[in-house]
């Protein structure tokens, strides 16, 4: 196999192996975010309604 | 107390059903295309319901006629209905009947009779909503209302036929006509539906609203789709729609400004579409009947009392959400 394509081959690979690394790391210690703490739908009563 | 309700399929029939279970109702009158299907819901009410005719949109002389037909089938009823001098409780949810209802306002004026357009579930509960959470606000500047899912077969349709439709949206004290099936945004509905892609579509509930908030900047609606939906929206119904409906959504969202802060409220409904468009339309029918309502067409926005119609609602089973932890910003 000619030089050149050996050579982007073996970058491709590299990069790809690099990818893996900094994702496997960012599944392992990446929180996502905090969900949100409070909120969200609360049933009105009627009190709510007529006050 | 007599009513009639025109259209007995699957929200026309719970309409009837929950016009009986009121003290001031009677008798029912049941009118359908299909005379069979009025017969069977007549028998399912037991002696207070009767069936009549319907081929000729003779109006029987009852307290008040609801109207539950299909899209684009309501406009004759309602007239001659005026002309008897019998309030009107329409569900249509289709633009063009909600323009020609409203066009009825003088000649129900004259007949001082009132004719409810649109008292469903979206527009109807969406306008209710609207002008409840409108109260907290010193100044609203913008209504988005959407919904999700279908009542009965003839909904489904609707549904199906409103997404490739024109919007028809109040922007900047104008109307404005968008493509249906576009602005895709996703929205969270009341548990059980939660998040939701809604689109534009052929809704009716910016008509309602803007006469009750003419000073608002935008008014839109928007309806839950799944990618086929659009996709197919064209096209005839790939499949039969569900009998009965299935579960539905509506949400409304108000932006406005309070005590100078700007502010967020976010209300909605979770219930099955044709049971929450059923209880609507006989609560409209009730206040109706008990002359709560002024002669004219208008939407439920502009008619009631949206207190005291949401807690009759809520006595109908029905519950109400708000929205809660946004924060307020300074403007």
């Amino acid at each position: 196999m000619p030089r050149p394509v050996l050579t982007i081959v073996r970058r491709a690979l590299t990069a790809l192996g690099l990818a893996g690394l900094v994702a496997a790391a960012l599944r392992i210690r990446g929180t996502g975010g905090v969900p949100p703490q409070s909120g969200g739908w609360r049933e009105l009563t009627k009190a709510d309604i007529e006050s | 107390m007599k009513a009639a309700v025109v259209g007995c399929g699957a929200v026309g029939a719970r309409v009837a059903r929950q016009l009986l279970a009121l003290s001031t109702v009677d008798q029912v009158v049941l009118t359908d295309s299909a005379v069979e299907r009025a017969e069977t819901v007549a028998r399912a009410l037991g002696d207070s319901a009767t069936v009549v005719a319907g081929d000729a949109h003779e109006v029987p002389l009852v307290d008040v006629l609801v109207l539950a037909t299909p899209a684009h089938a309501q406009l004759q009823w309602a007239r001659n209905a005026v002309r008897r001098g019998v309030s009107v409780v329409s569900l249509t949810d289709a633009i063009e009947d909600v323009q020609l209802l409203l066009g009825l306002s003088d000649e129900a004026r004259a007949a001082g009779v009132s004719i409810v357009v649109g008292a469903g579930f979206c527009p109807g509960l969406s306008c209710v909503l609207a002008r409840f959470a409108a109260e907290r606000f010193d100044f609203v500047d913008e209504i988005h209302v959407a919904k999700f899912g279908t009542g009965g077969p003839a909904c489904a349709r609707q549904h199906h036929r409103a997404l490739s439709g024109a919007a028809l949206d109040w922007r900047e004290q104008a109307w404005v006509r968008r493509r249906g099936g576009s602005g895709r945004e996703l929205l969270w509905f009341p548990e059980p539906v939660a998040a939701r892609d809604c689109y534009r579509a052929a809704l009716a509930d910016a008509l309602l609203l803007v006469p009750s908030f003419s000073d608002a900047t935008r008014i839109t609606s928007r309806m839950s789709a799944t990618r086929r939906d659009r996709m197919t929206a064209r096209f005839p119904m790939l499949r039969p729609p569900h009998p009965e409906g299935r579960s539905g959504a509506v949400r409304v969202e108000l932006r406005g400004r309070r005590e100078g802060m700007q502010e967020v409220s976010v209300v909605g409904v979770s219930e099955r579409t044709a049971v929450g468009a059923a209880a609507v339309a006989a609560t409209a029918a009730a206040w109706t009947i008990a002359g709560r309502l002024l002669p004219g067409a208008a939407g439920l926005a502009a008619m009631v009392d949206p207190r005291a119609f949401l807690a009759d609602l809520m006595d109908r089973g029905i519950r109400i959400f708000s929205f809660d932890g946004r924060p307020r910003r300074e403007v």
